[in-house]
């Protein structure tokens, strides 16, 4: 008797944790799921000027293996993420060992050092827009008051990719010295202590015991980044627009013009669905890293 | 014992120095954006480039008179809040269901969603909802933004939710609460804190976002971010304005990221780090 009781609220509370998560998931499956499945379709579609529609087979994918754009895109997109993704790791952790050390953050240091994550990526184009004018920006200025020549910056076809990923890590090199950080935080005291006995060098120290320990985090804020880094869009978008020429045109910044710019729906499904297979392998095979750096 | 001791005061003005850098190569940008929207225009463009100067509002005001900038940032407004409101109205209830059954499945399938290219649900957006004539509506954009601010609210609030004890729910259970009333009654207040910064990353996070608008928005109904370009074309001989633009547009995200700096990071990392 009690029993069946017990099963008949299990019943009601399973039912009732449903509804708690369903308009979650419909809204989801409604934005997401559906409109994906609906891309997928579109990728099979080819529209002419006149908007009809008819079923074009792979003719958006075996235009893609051949389109110079697309793979000039992936390159592009390819450079701007181990770039990016270099030096935002090495500025990251160098960061966040120099907040480990200091005493302590008072909280207005910690809101301007995530100032710069916080606000949106095209204000921080905006920004750089003017501080690196060829001609009258304060950064060609600040070089050549140390006798360096100035620099075209984003106007330059083989400086624009360095120059973005500078202007992308000045804003999230901050995040992932706060991630890094965490990390430190949590490693246990006496790892150091023991180092510190045996008479280890900071150096030896941290190449060896801190570095190791704190592979796991930095993964994290890796796949992180990585997410962020082979989408890139605002910063480039805001401030060149895939050019000078093509110099910056990564594959969503293609993907979005030739969807939105040219009105080739079916071509632009194409790209955008192995952009995404892209990142989904990527932060896999950064899943499977962090597996085996786990300790 | 005097060695180490000097020693240890190097290394700790060697870490001082270097905290000192990195704050410069932080801040500077920000600190030259702001100056550069209080330069009277003629020093704007001044090169050298000028330190000192009799600071003026010509720029913000210039900004009100030739855009409709007030008009762009109540879109923003109404778009930020309408997303960050459903983003917590669907994702309190999730975030609580996935702690208490465990069963996570929804939760990943929200931040699944966010990691692809925007790009990718924009395309069949654009064609459903110009074929429903919905382009440019405030709906359009508060669906799209909520995309963004659902999977913040969940694994935001995810491990407030875990740390409730077990206990808690079970003497309610007993006493006969549904898991709804526990929900509002009981789980609701204890992760209040938790709401806020989630609330607070949400609005953060819906307010910065670019690409949606850039399509979904018309003349009408365009947030400030989507509205940058026409900044940046008056821009072109106009910096000070430019300048204006970008510091208004940064301050909200800003002043709340301040407010809730200390869980900052726990809830950037969408839980992945303790912070």
């Amino acid at each position: 008797m009690s029993d069946t009781a017990a099963t008949l609220t299990q019943d009601r509370q399973k039912l009732e944790m449903a509804a708690l998560s369903a308009p979650a998931v419909i809204f989801t499956v409604a934005m997401i799921a559906f409109p994906v499945v609906y891309t997928i379709w579109l990728g099979f579609q080819t529209f002419s000027s006149t908007g009809k529609q008819s079923f074009a087979g792979l003719a958006n994918y075996s235009k893609l293996v051949s389109d110079i754009e697309f793979w000039h895109g992936l390159w592009i997109t390819i450079a701007l993420f181990v770039l990016s993704l270099t030096l935002q790791l090495v500025f990251g952790i160098w960061l966040a060992l120099v907040l480990f050390h200091a005493r302590r953050l008072p909280g207005i240091v910690r809101s301007l050092f995530i100032s710069p994550f916080m606000m949106p990526p095209v204000v921080a184009g905006m920004m750089w827009l003017v501080i690196l004018d060829p001609s009258l920006g304060a950064a060609n200025y600040i070089l050549q008051s140390f006798g360096l020549p100035p620099s075209d910056w984003l106007a330059s076809p083989s400086l624009v990719i360095p120059t973005v990923a500078l202007i992308d890590s000045w804003q999230w090199t901050p995040y992932v010295a706060l991630i890094v950080l965490g990390g430190l935080q949590s490693l246990p005291p006496s790892v150091y202590e023991a180092a510190q006995i045996d008479g280890a060098s900071p150096f030896k120290t941290f190449q060896r015991i801190t570095l190791p320990l704190l592979l796991p985090t930095i993964v994290t804020a890796a796949i992180l980044r990585s997410v962020d880094l082979l989408r890139f869009f605002d910063i480039i978008y805001i401030t060149t627009q895939g050019g000078p020429g093509n110099a910056s045109n990564t594959l969503n910044i293609y993907g979005f013009r030739v969807g939105f710019e040219f009105f080739n729906i079916g071509y632009a499904s194409a790209l955008m669905l192995t952009l995404t297979a892209i990142v989904f392998g990527a932060v896999l095979a950064f899943n499977r890293l962090r597996s085996a750096v786990a300790w | 014992m005097n060695d180490a001791a000097n020693t240890d005061r190097w290394i700790r003005w060697l870490n001082t120095l270097q905290l000192v850098l990195a704050g410069v190569l932080i801040m500077a940008p920000t600190v030259w954006m702001v100056l550069s929207s209080f330069k009277p225009s003629f020093e704007v463009t001044a090169y050298p480039p000028t330190l000192i100067f009799s600071p003026t509002l010509e720029n913000y005001v210039e900004l009100t008179r030739t855009t409709p900038f007030l008009s762009y940032a109540l879109n923003s407004l109404v778009v930020t809040v309408g997303s960050t409101a459903l983003g917590l109205l669907f994702g309190i209830p999730a975030a609580f269901a996935v702690s208490w059954t465990r069963i996570s499945w929804p939760a990943i399938l929200t931040l699944a969603a966010r990691m692809a290219p925007g790009t990718l649900f924009l395309l069949p957006w654009y064609v459903m909802f110009r074929q429903i004539g919905m382009i440019g509506s405030y709906t359009a954009l508060i669906l799209s933004h909520a995309v963004i601010t659902l999977p913040i609210v969940i694994w935001v609030l995810l491990p407030s939710f875990d740390a409730i004890p077990r206990s808690v729910f079970e003497a309610a259970q007993v006493d006969g609460c549904s898991v709804t009333r526990i929900l509002w009654r009981i789980a609701m207040p204890l992760v209040a804190s938790g709401i806020a910064v989630s609330a607070i990353l949400a609005f953060v996070f819906s307010w910065n976002y670019f690409l949606f608008a850039l399509v979904l928005s018309n003349g009408d109904t365009k947030t400030l971010i989507a509205a940058a370009f026409n900044f940046i074309g008056e821009g072109s001989t106009q910096w000070g304005a430019l300048m204006a633009a970008a510091t208004l547009i940064a301050l909200p995200p800003l002043v709340l990221a301040a407010l809730v700096q200390r869980w900052l990071v726990s809830g950037l990392t969408l839980g992945a780090v303790k912070g």
